[in-house]
């Protein structure tokens, strides 16, 4: 599972990140020739990047190549169960990534394009918002 | 590469309010600018813009007609494009003159069949090129004819046209045929080790 090494000193515990914008960049597939573009605001936790991976992984069964643009970096916390409010803030329960609409967050190279839009649609079902898949143009800016 | 045509009209009102009522009435923002003059403010026709930079790429030589009489020579130099909609937001376009040099990127398309049973992983598919402004190649063919599994082709490997100077490294990897990896294989091993890892 995807996750920092080691979280950097004073932001064990941080605000939420925000949600608000579009992708600044990593909005064009470069590494594959197929991607999976986000088209809503969500933060996709590490769980749900690994499920994604692996339902296309094992469409693909082999002779393809998968690439993983997002990580994980933000923990968000969560308190215990019947808690009263106060004492302090919970303890770190997810480890997520910010992802904003735009996003190319998966990227499959894989030489039958039936069989890698399938895959990427399995992909989709295991993430938290909206997608699309998107493909690769040569020289595009 | 073809010259084209495209009218323009001299922008008067600026910022994001600006920008964006001359988006609503179907232009793109644009500025013109090069060679030490000052920068023009001018709004290009959207469909027609597109359609060139559709057609053309980003290398795409034209003649822009602004309605206040001038007529500019340029190239467009960067776009910002809206990643969902994938309208074009705003163009940079620069001013060029006929026989100046300028250094573009020019796209690499593929020719041929690789050997069967690898997996071709397009590292650059584009490089960086010094050509005549009006004399722009529109592509450059990498022939990888009987490449094999492990192999790669680098800028090195490319044949340029006439007039045409490579900026980009010459051992730069454009495309590698990797062994495909047994994915599926992978993932059992990981579960072993997961199964393993709990029964500890």
């Amino acid at each position: 599972m995807l996750m920092p090494r080691k979280p950097p000193k004073g932001f064990r515990k941080p605000h939420h990140p925000k949600r608000s914008g579009m992708a600044k960049g990593g909005t064009r597939v470069t590494f594959g020739e197929f991607g999976i573009q986000a088209l809503e605001p969500a933060y996709v936790t590490n769980r749900q990047i690994e499920s994604a991976r692996i339902a296309m992984t094992r469409h693909i069964k082999r002779g393809g190549k998968v690439w993983i643009n997002i990580f994980p970096d933000q923990a968000l916390t969560k308190k215990p169960a019947e808690t009263r409010m106060g004492s302090g803030k919970g303890s770190p329960e997810w480890w997520v990534a910010n992802v904003k609409p735009g996003r190319v967050m998966f990227e499959l190279s894989f030489p039958n394009e039936q069989v890698a839009r399938e895959a990427m649609r399995r992909a989709i079902h295991k993430l938290p918002m909206k997608c699309r898949i998107v493909t690769r143009e040569a020289g595009e800016v | 590469m073809s010259e084209v045509r495209i009218s323009a009209e001299p922008r008067t009102e600026f910022g994001k309010g600006g920008a964006r009522r001359t988006r609503r009435a179907g232009k793109i923002p644009a500025v013109l600018y090069g060679h030490g003059e000052k920068p023009k403010h001018v709004a290009l026709p959207s469909l027609e813009f597109t359609n060139l930079i559709r057609r053309g790429g980003m290398n795409q030589l034209m003649t822009v007609e602004i309605s206040d009489g001038t007529r500019e020579l340029a190239l467009p130099k960067a776009l910002q494009r809206d990643p969902i909609k994938d309208t074009i937001d705003h163009v940079d376009l620069l001013l060029v003159r006929r026989g100046e040099t300028v250094t573009v990127e020019v796209k690499v398309t593929h020719t041929g069949e690789h050997e069967k049973g690898g997996l071709l992983v397009t590292e650059n598919d584009s490089i960086t090129v010094e050509a005549d402004a009006t004399a722009i190649p529109e592509e450059v063919e990498l022939s990888i004819e009987g490449l094999a599994v492990g192999e790669n082709k680098t800028v090195a490997d490319l044949r340029l046209p006439s007039g045409v100077k490579l900026v980009t490294d010459p051992e730069t990897v454009l495309v590698t045929l990797t062994v495909p990896r047994a994915e599926a294989a992978a993932d059992a091993g990981e579960e072993t080790e997961d199964a393993a890892e709990a029964g500890e």
